[in-house]
């Protein structure tokens, strides 16, 4: 006699969660991420997070920037990308300047861009833990301000976020803003 | 066996497992040159400098290129998880990867099996995953700095980037609430090296040191210099200091080389790690008991 068994679900806890208008689209994503060698799975979204259709997408939320650049290169509409457990449903938007006499230091959540008053250089960016922080680190340091590489478009994870927003505030310093 | 971990910022740089050394600012491993810079490449070059110094055996490294899409950041945790118990390494460190709790609670599980646990240290994005799967108390030794300590603080958080925004602070005279929370939430590995203005060693809760000598602001700009200090500690562990013991002498080794070199913000961290060797010379003896007499890194105790 054969034995009924529960298949059981993958251990994926990815921390994120992406929700969709429609289900055709949550699909679509899907194919999309795994396309690009993302680790996702289709969910029921938490009755809590429902936004419009019941099905969802999994995801490592550190992966949440790079994820955002896939969507809007092949055209997926989402509604949002949220945490599944977290105190905060947004990053983190505070930003703290450091004055160090000829050089300014941003930081911003747990990273910091720091560049020379007078030519508006980057010297430094420091802080994070995700594998293309040392990139953006080589990518960033030496060039002016306004000429260096938006993480925006290089950079893949929450820490390459907080570093496009650090390097926004400097911006603002540099044209002349209180960065306040 | 000292074991260290991390990727690098090479999308084309394969894994790699073997001695790493320093040669000409670079770091060397299987004959492969890898650039002393901010992330694994700092924290092994501090290590490095320790071991040469001491005159312990090289570290041991297992690297893999990964610019955030995390594939060479899985190659490593994937050989980790199967080679760990075999390598029985003494201390494991852990660095620059891509987050990933699933993988991390394995690697636990590999470490578990193992007959000898390692010391396990962890520190950047290693640390994130740990605390978020719920693993943190698994470490031995993690060195967050003051916004890290707000995410280990946070019950939710899986990131520091979504840490609540009342607990976002980089005023690092809340670290004593912070910890305490953390600790009480079972997010703090046994032995915490807060780095900050002030960095505070904690020991299974309680404070059992702060550094705040030498005064060098700039450290705090240069990328790298929390890397290095990870380094530091996990070397001076290896070399049979007590964790605490190790955690206070890295805060002042680095604080220390900030000095020797003059730092600016504008410095690179190879300029601070050039100091390591002067530094050690000059202060370990007196802080660690670890002396030499008159040859470089020849013990006399």
């Amino acid at each position: 006699m054969g034995l009924l068994r529960q298949r059981k679900q993958p251990a994926f806890k990815g921390s994120g969660l992406v929700v969709f208008a429609d289900v055709h689209e949550a699909m679509k994503a899907e194919q999309v991420l795994k396309g690009a060698d993302y680790g996702v799975r289709l969910v029921a979204p938490p009755p809590a997070l429902r936004k419009g259709c019941d099905l969802a997408i999994e995801m490592n939320l550190v992966e949440q920037f790079g994820i955002e650049r896939l969507f809007r290169e092949k055209d997926v509409a989402y509604v949002e990308i949220l945490p599944l457990a977290a105190s905060a449903s947004q990053p983190l938007d505070v930003v703290k300047v450091t004055d160090f006499g000829d050089w300014f230091m941003v930081t911003a959540g747990n990273m910091k861009v720091t560049f020379n008053k007078e030519t508006g250089v980057i010297v430094n960016t420091s802080g994070g833990g995700c594998p293309d922080i040392p990139y953006l680190h080589a990518e960033l340091v030496d060039r002016r301000l306004a000429e260096a590489p938006d993480p925006k478009d290089i950079g893949f994870t929450l820490c390459a976020l907080m570093l496009h927003r650090a390097l926004q505030e400097c911006l603002v310093l540099w044209d002349g803003g209180d960065g306040s | 066996m000292m074991l260290i971990a991390g990727t690098f910022p090479d999308g084309n740089l394969p894994l790699m497992v073997g001695e790493v050394r320093t040669e000409d600012g670079h770091l060397v491993i299987q004959g492969r040159r890898l650039p002393c810079m901010q992330g694994s490449g700092a924290m092994m070059s501090a290590a490095v400098a320790v071991a040469e110094y001491l005159k312990l055996d090289p570290p041991q490294a297992v690297v893999a290129g990964d610019i955030g899409q995390g594939k060479g950041s899985r190659a490593i945790y994937e050989y980790l998880i199967q080679n760990v118990n075999a390598l029985a390494p003494e201390v494991l460190a852990l660095h620059y990867w891509l987050p990933d709790m699933e993988l991390t609670r394995k690697l636990c599980e590999a470490v578990d099996r193992c007959g000898r646990r390692p010391v396990m240290v962890a520190d950047a994005a290693s640390m994130y995953s740990a605390k978020a799967a719920g693993l943190a108390p698994s470490f031995d030794i993690f060195t967050p700095d003051a916004t890290e300590m707000a995410f280990l603080a946070d019950p939710d958080a899986t990131h520091p980037a979504y840490i609540a925004r009342h607990l976002f602070d980089t005023d690092i005279t809340r670290t004593p609430r912070l910890v305490e929370t953390a600790y009480a939430n079972n997010s703090a590995a046994t032995l915490l090296l807060v780095k900050g203005a002030v960095d505070y060693v904690v020991r299974s809760g309680e404070i059992v040191d702060t550094i705040d000598e030498p005064d060098v602001p700039a450290l705090e700009a240069i990328g790298g210099t929390g890397d290095t200090i990870t380094g530091l500690v996990s070397a001076f562990v290896y070399a049979g200091l007590e964790a605490h013991e190790a955690a206070a002498i890295a805060a002042r080794a680095n604080r220390m080389a900030g000095q020797f070199a003059g730092a600016t913000p504008a410095h690179r961290i190879s300029d601070i790690i050039d100091q390591f060797p002067a530094v050690f010379r000059e202060y370990l003896c007196q802080w660690s008991g670890v002396c030499c007499t008159g040859t470089e890194g020849e013990h006399d105790d």
